[in-house]
């Protein structure tokens, strides 16, 4: 079957109904008893008890019963999108008929347990601006992966960008985002962190923790266990924790997270279970928006979003404040940045940079990270014990595999535009951001090069605003390219220090340039008694603006 | 923009004061390159008197690792920085180029001044130095001459303030 396409007005819409496949995920979860049930069979060798075999009779009987349900509300539940709304028909008895204007429809999210991915089905939900959380929210329940994708083009083609920008409640806490609270920095680093804190507060109170009985015994069990299952048993139990300390901060920082303006020239965020946040921004002082990409988030098709703000304190308060999406669907963080800024969040189409940028990564990586290591394993290696040779040239390969894939990964990161009001630039690897900055927010920039960017024709552009991170860098530039973009980004800057004479080209770039180390270079520059005779010039210079 | 072609930044048309080398050069001395060589000589001297066993492989050690790099930074640094700091007023931003191995051009333009500090240190004192500093409301907009004479220093700030003034501003 094939998802439908939006209707002309006029015809009626054909009904849908799910894929088959629906009966045999809704019978998904009768896998872990059945299985645990042969796990029996094979360890008693076939010798089954009478309860077993009860217990077998009663999982086929709820086996047929659910097979049946499912089966009537396979056959019972369809859906169509009509010229205007988006409709599902479900309910065995009561019939149940739930329609959602399209232009309402904000997100479209597709999900697929691996039972899902396995059956090639996926879970498609259709919500509503600022009803994401609860009720007006339309799922069903498997579709073929492809149908889902069309049903999905369908639905969002129709979602109006600018109303998103006119809701008032732009994003609310939906628990489902819960599945991204363990990719984050939490799930290792939280449990180190602790214990480093339980660490220095025992410490603190006098008590040595490697005197204790508890841990001293803790220690020599651990050390007396087979190594290679109570090191791995270890590292899954600092995961458990973690994973659940990363639930724990994300379900008490993120209670009742409501963002909304609440009225033309505010927008406040609202969030906390224990300790309760309200950041209010004022609307003249937001100057922007940046979606934040974690690495791990990323790999999750994760993502957060911070504001760019001024008067949210200092740079620490302002990390903390400027927070206004936790972990989130990366649609959820894009649509969410768009309602912020009050228009589409320039988020594709981004001018991607010169290869040497591409070049200078994997040289810095290789640089700092694998030749020192190397090194350092290899003299340890020469003077205590030839083992550590070995680790050496894994370490060396390893690490040279790494550090390219993440250069090229940083690489691909890369990319800058403008887009209407703003001035878009993105970078990193481990946390790729991409920032959208009001253009005429911009105070000033500045031009930053090293010996090895200016030999390869890259320039790092900063974009200094008085809000947020105070600057905002498009790193590696062409060199040639990043005054025009400068000029066109934020006028009336810096045009009266151009040079327009350029026509590109080597020759270009070296007068742009200056030689270092020659006493005098570039032309017109005035060496020693600059004082009033250059004062006087430029005071020309002002006058005739 | 108006031009056809890529248009290029242009440095600043106006040097530093040369007297700047001799005070960055005094300021090497004083905070990288003299303790570099002072902690050299200690260690070349203690090593003399008490372990003269390791001279051979300290000399060559201490030679690379302190003196030549302390002498290198003493003796380039302020003739690069020279070659690179530069500023110009003007009419509508200023425009500073500043850095040795690192190096930043920053323009920022008069409608977003805040302020314009003169600041002698007590060495610049010494060479008839000063540094402008012309804030804005973002530290990352801020611009800073180094290395200005005196009466430059004093005229910029106050051509500064008056362009300032004269723009209209958003300093917001």
């Amino acid at each position: 079957m094939s998802a439908a396409a939006p209707h002309a007005p006029g015809t009626p819409a054909r009904w849908h109904r799910l894929d088959r496949r629906t009966l045999l995920v809704h019978c998904g979860w009768m896998a872990a008893p059945l299985g645990s049930f042969a796990l029996t069979a094979l360890a008693t060798g076939g010798r089954i008890e009478t309860g077993a075999w009860i217990t077998l009779a009663a999982i086929a009987g709820s086996f047929a019963v659910l097979t049946v349900i499912g089966l009537v509300r396979w056959a019972r539940t369809d859906y169509r999108v009509t010229h205007d709304s988006f409709e599902v028909r479900s309910g065995v008895l009561t019939r149940r008929l739930r329609s959602v204007p399209l232009h309402r429809i904000r997100t479209v999210d597709l999900t697929a347990s691996p039972l899902h991915r396995l059956l090639g089905v996926t879970v498609l939900r259709a919500g509503t601006a600022g009803s994401s959380g609860g009720g007006a929210e339309l799922s069903l329940e498997a579709l073929t992966t492809a149908d889902a994708e069309r049903l999905r083009a369908a639905l969002l083609a129709r979602a109006d960008a600018a109303a998103a920008a006119e809701d008032p409640v732009i994003s609310r806490i939906n628990w489902r985002w819960l599945r991204y609270a363990p990719l984050t920095f939490w799930v290792i680093g939280g449990v180190f962190a602790a214990a480093g804190g339980v660490y220095r507060a025992l410490d603190g109170a006098g008590i040595k923790p490697w005197k204790l009985s508890i841990v001293r015994s803790a220690f020599d069990e651990f050390g007396a266990g087979a190594l290679w299952i109570t090191i791995p048993l270890a590292l899954l139990a600092v995961l458990v924790l973690g994973t659940v300390g990363a639930l724990v901060l994300y379900v008490e920082g993120w209670w009742n997270f409501r963002l909304e303006w609440t009225d033309a020239h505010t927008l406040r965020v609202r969030r906390g279970l224990l300790t309760t946040r309200s950041v209010t921004i004022e609307r003249g002082r937001l100057r922007g928006a940046v979606l934040r990409e974690p690495l791990l988030l990323r790999a999750g098709g994760g993502a957060t979003v911070r504001a760019v703000a001024g008067g949210l304190g200092n740079k620490e308060e302002n990390r903390k404040r400027s927070v206004i999406l936790p972990p989130a669907p990366r649609t959820e963080a894009v649509r969410t940045a768009s309602g912020t800024l009050r228009a589409a969040f320039p988020d594709a189409g981004l001018h991607a940079h010169p290869k040497a940028a591409l070049r200078r990564r994997r040289t810095r990586g290789l640089l700092l990270v694998t030749l020192p290591g190397t090194l350092v394993l290899a003299f340890l290696g020469l003077l205590l014990t030839p083992v550590l040779l070995h680790c050496a040239w894994a370490f060396a390969l390893v690490s040279a595999v790494v550090v390219l894939w993440l250069a090229r990964d940083a690489y691909r990161s890369l990319g800058h535009g403008i887009q209407g009001r703003y001035l878009v630039a993105r970078s990193g690897t481990f946390s790729r951001d991409t920032v959208a900055l009001q253009r005429e927010a911009i105070a000033a920039w500045t031009f930053s090069t090293t010996p090895f960017s200016r030999r390869t024709g890259l320039v790092t552009l900063t974009a200094a605003v008085a809000a947020g991170e105070d600057g905002y860098h498009v790193r590696d530039l062409a060199a040639d390219g990043a005054p025009a973009l400068a000029a066109a980004a934020a006028p009336g800057i810096l045009e009266e220090f151009l040079d327009h004479g350029g026509h590109s080209g080597h020759g270009e770039r070296a007068r742009h340039v200056p030689a270092y180390g020659q006493e005098d270079s570039g032309p017109g520059r005035h060496r020693k008694p600059l004082s009033t005779h250059a004062l006087h010039r430029n005071r020309d210079d002002l006058d005739m603006t | 923009m108006s031009a056809p072609a890529t248009p290029l930044l242009r440095p600043p048309r106006n040097r530093v004061d040369p007297r700047a080398r001799r005070w960055w050069t005094v300021q090497a001395l004083l905070t990288v390159s003299g303790p570099a060589l002072l902690t050299a000589l200690a260690l070349a001297v203690c090593s003399v008197l008490f372990f003269p066993g390791a001279l051979p492989w300290l000399g060559p050690l201490l030679l690379v690792a302190l003196v030549l790099p302390a002498l290198g930074y003493l003796l380039v640094m302020p003739r690069w920085r020279y070659a690179v700091h530069a500023w110009e007023l003007g009419g509508r931003a200023v425009y500073a180029a500043n850095g040795w191995f690192w190096q930043k051009r920053r323009i920022a333009p008069l409608s977003r001044v805040q302020t314009v500090d003169t600041v002698r240190g007590p060495l610049q004192q010494r060479f008839g130095l000063a540094t402008v500093t012309v804030t804005t409301a973002s530290t990352a907009g801020d611009v800073k001459i180094a290395g200005l004479s005196d009466a430059d220093a004093e005229e910029l700030s106050r051509r500064i303030g008056e362009a300032a003034q004269a723009v209209p501003g958003d300093a917001a």
